[in-house]
């Protein structure tokens, strides 16, 4: 397998991730904000918050109001982090990947591309935005099963599943940072009165509510939800879980050197954490610390597998 | 109800399906019975699910501009063009006869040049071709088949003869496109291919799979190969990426590649360097190594013709083939024939004037109102000048640029092309048409069954070409023996 191939395949799995995400996030947002009183911590300027973006954001427009930050997050094309942009770069690289996977691979995203470009205008409208993103999400869905099912399960996939675990983590890590809010000592009387359906959307958020109750057994809770969503190794968007994946996958590949090792300690890391009475500040450095931890793994990766145009 | 047929006009040149506006040829009376049996807004729903389909499957292709390079959706009519299969034995059988005589003379260019010799063809106009390779004198590629892979131009005139128009040898695109077409027809009338014994095509990728298979050295059981492809801005990028899929070969850009000092190539890999036995190149001779032609070119491999002439990897087609693909050795293929195969050609050659020969020029320039004049080493219709469609000043133009390069020019009569209806806005009407079969060579010898009919979308235009408002159909060669 090329390098070059593997350092597409890769990326496309990450932006495809990443629409997917941008797409749950939104809708549930979406659903919460019908729920909560005006005025609560929680508005739509937290989603600007959790895709670190608000200086791009604000210096574009002047409120973090629902027609701003839904046409930023989901169809500005200058915005590089958003579903449009994301969806065009997954475009891109499997056009130039379509030697290695199945046909209905490249036409299931061409189709989801051409479906949003098509429908950009209509998101302004809430009943729209809501078909436009199950769309987007039936998509991405039915994207990963047919990998699934029509692709054997070799070097390539192993790096489709690689990116895709990579970049699901680095989204939990991010979501988690709105728990931070519920966290805080300061939060208002209005707050704390919704907590409950805050840490419900935290969950909703990572597709885990039915997962969580299931697993759990008793009501929800900061505690519970953080380590769940940190620690289990079964729900596939938990950290713990992603890692596992990854590890699959790297043990798998030729050439790992020094990663497999890596990832151990990682997930060892992982595990250690107290997620127990943790304060606002506490999880505020536990997320930093694993947001630049993956990002060392990604760098570890590209030097190892990735064509490097000086590298001989 | 308005008929999709009203005024349908066969008198501009020969119509393949139909003989005169109320009577279709037996070839296509099928077709017609069932074109009738739809009203217009069934034709109109067909034509829109194609255009539909040829979006989410992405076919497209690279137009450059100014504005930047732009992906554009694949031009197709959903109306198929016929040929009968007893007409298409005959052309297959020339086919093969004709890429076999180009190769014994790309074969005997780059060795004793007996052709030459024995008086068939003048030194200079080997001496003076753009794509005479010197590099490549005394290679014997594997087969001593240096066209592995050909794409050649048929045109029918009013005779209703198929003529020869150019036979393209360096890097003939179209057949990624030939194969969607019939996909996305069988979509649109999957009626049809019931009643019908329509000849398959898609065994394509498989057939070149093997042809450059064999071209790798008998001892490796599993060859590797690979699509050797500009990157993903060249404007044929799309079937590039289709036919590495379709074969199951890794798709590779040059920087993707380097040449050892064993003189093998490899390719870059998650696993490290891995050897690499075929390459189907579609770059140009230019672009292929910097360390032998262009030494700007970032597109190609440094030191993959010292691999080449080392016999460590087959290229596919061979450096140097191209020196048949010039309008004006052309005119020489039918001699080709008699010389080396010892045969009478099957496909006639058009009547082609040489500029570089004093007595054709004259002619040339004293009927240039007339003819159409080619360049002899371009492609994609540019650069060329059909008399009877040119203004005054543009044959004035022309008369100059000949006579300043004369051996660059050849011309040949206006032919009158045939056409094929094409839906045009709800009805059908006669649209100019031609077709690229493509030819596969390396042990043996294989012809799709029919290939890429190309046609001219513009109301009374003469010009095919996709760069140039071409669009295409798909091509259905039908046995009727059993009817």
């Amino acid at each position: 397998m090329l390098s070059r191939s593997a350092e597409r395949l890769y990326w496309l799995a990450r932006y495809i991730e990443r629409t997917e995400n941008i797409a749950r996030l939104v809708s549930v947002h979406m659903n919460l904000l019908m729920d909560l009183p005006v005025g609560v911590e929680m508005g739509w300027q937290q989603l600007v918050r959790i895709n670190a973006a608000e200086l791009e954001f604000y210096a574009k427009y002047q409120s973090a109001n629902e027609r701003n930050v839904t046409h930023f997050l989901l169809t500005d094309n200058s915005y590089m982090g958003s579903l449009f942009s994301s969806l065009s770069a997954a475009r891109e690289n499997i056009r130039t990947s379509r030697d290695l996977l199945p046909d209905e691979a490249w036409e299931q995203v061409n189709e989801m591309y051409l479906f949003v470009k098509n429908n950009i205008e209509s998101i302004h409208n809430r009943s729209n935005r809501a078909v436009l993103l199950k769309e987007i999400l039936k998509g991405c869905q039915r994207f990963t099963g047919l990998l699934s099912g029509y692709m054997s399960h070799n070097n390539p996939y192993r790096f489709i599943r690689l990116g895709k675990n990579i970049e699901r983590a680095d989204m939990t890590s991010r979501i988690l940072d709105l728990a931070s809010l519920l966290l805080a000592e300061s939060r208002s009387e209005d707050m704390r009165q919704y907590e409950t359906i805050l840490w419900v959307n935290i969950l909703k958020s990572l597709n885990a509510q039915l997962m969580y109750r299931q697993h759990v057994r008793s009501s929800v809770n900061g505690d519970d939800v953080l380590n769940f969503l940190l620690q289990n190794t079964d729900l596939p968007r938990s950290i713990g879980c992603c890692l596992v994946n990854i590890a699959a996958c790297i043990n798998s590949l030729p050439n790992s050197d020094g990663l497999p090792a890596e990832l151990v300690k990682l997930e060892a890391h992982v595990q250690a954490i107290e997620t127990k009475g943790t304060t606002q500040v506490q999880l505020r450095s536990i997320l930093d610390d694993l947001q630049n931890k993956l990002g060392e793994l990604h760098n570890k990766i590209a030097d190892n597998w990735f064509l490097r145009s000086s590298a001989e | 109800m308005k008929s999709i047929w009203e005024n349908y006009n066969t008198e501009i040149a020969y119509d393949e399906l139909m003989c005169s506006e109320f009577q279709p040829r037996q070839i296509s009376y099928r077709l017609c019975q069932y074109l009738n049996s739809l009203n217009k807004e069934d034709i109109d729903r067909r034509k829109v699910a194609a255009e539909l389909a040829i979006l989410e499957m992405g076919i497209s292709f690279t137009v450059y501009s100014d504005e930047g390079n732009i992906d554009r959706a694949w031009p197709f009519d959903i109306i198929p063009r016929i040929i009968s299969t007893k007409e298409w034995r005959a052309v297959e059988k020339g086919l093969k006869q004709r890429l076999t005589a180009l190769n014994c003379f790309i074969a005997d260019v780059y060795d004793q040049q007996e052709f030459i010799k024995a008086g068939k063809m003048p030194a200079e106009i080997i001496a003076s071709s753009k794509n005479f390779r010197k590099e490549c004198i005394g290679i014997k590629p594997r087969h001593n088949v240096w066209a592995n892979i050909c794409g050649t131009d048929l045109v029918r005139d009013k005779d209703g003869v198929m003529y020869v128009l150019e036979d393209n040898l360096r890097v003939p695109s179209g057949v990624s496109y030939m194969l969607e077409n019939r996909v996305i027809t069988k979509r649109v009338f999957p009626e049809l291919f019931q009643g019908l014994d329509i000849l398959p095509i898609d065994d394509y990728p498989s057939q070149l799979q093997a042809m450059l298979s064999s071209l790798a050295p008998e001892s490796i059981a599993k060859p590797t190969i690979v699509v050797l492809t500009p990157g993903i801005y060249n404007s044929a990028y799309f079937e590039h990426a289709f036919l590495a899929q379709q074969m199951g070969a890794q798709l590779v850009e040059g920087s993707d590649l380097v040449v050892n000092d064993d003189d093998c190539v490899y390719m870059r890999t998650i696993e490290g360097l891995e050897k690499v036995d075929v390459i189907y190149r579609r770059i140009d001779d230019d672009f292929l190594d910097p360390e032998v032609f262009r030494k700007d070119s970032t597109l190609g491999v440094p030191g993959l013709m010292r691999a080449w002439k080392a016999g460590n990897v087959s290229l596919a087609n061979a450096p140097g083939a191209g020196v048949a693909d010039d309008k004006v050795v052309y005119a020489y293929v039918p001699e080709m024939i008699r010389y080396y195969l010892n045969e009478e050609p099957i496909l006639p050659n058009v009547k082609t004037f040489l500029c570089g020969d004093p007595e054709h020029l004259e002619y040339v320039l004293a009927h240039l109102a007339e003819l159409v004049v080619k360049p002899a080493n371009e492609s994609g219709g540019y650069g060329m000048l059909v008399g009877p469609h040119a203004t005054t000043k543009e044959v004035a133009e022309f008369r100059v640029i000949i006579q300043k390069n004369p051996r660059n020019y050849i011309a040949q009569p206006t032919l009158s092309i045939s056409t094929a209806p094409t839906l045009c806005k709800g009805v059908l009407e006669p649209r100019h048409i031609d077709l690229r079969p493509f030819i596969l060579q390396g042990k043996s010898t294989f012809v799709t069954a029919g290939g890429l009919t190309r046609v001219a979308l513009k109301k009374g235009s003469l010009v095919v070409n996709s760069s140039q408002g071409g669009g295409s159909k798909d091509t259905w060669v039908i046995n009727m023996e059993h009817d």
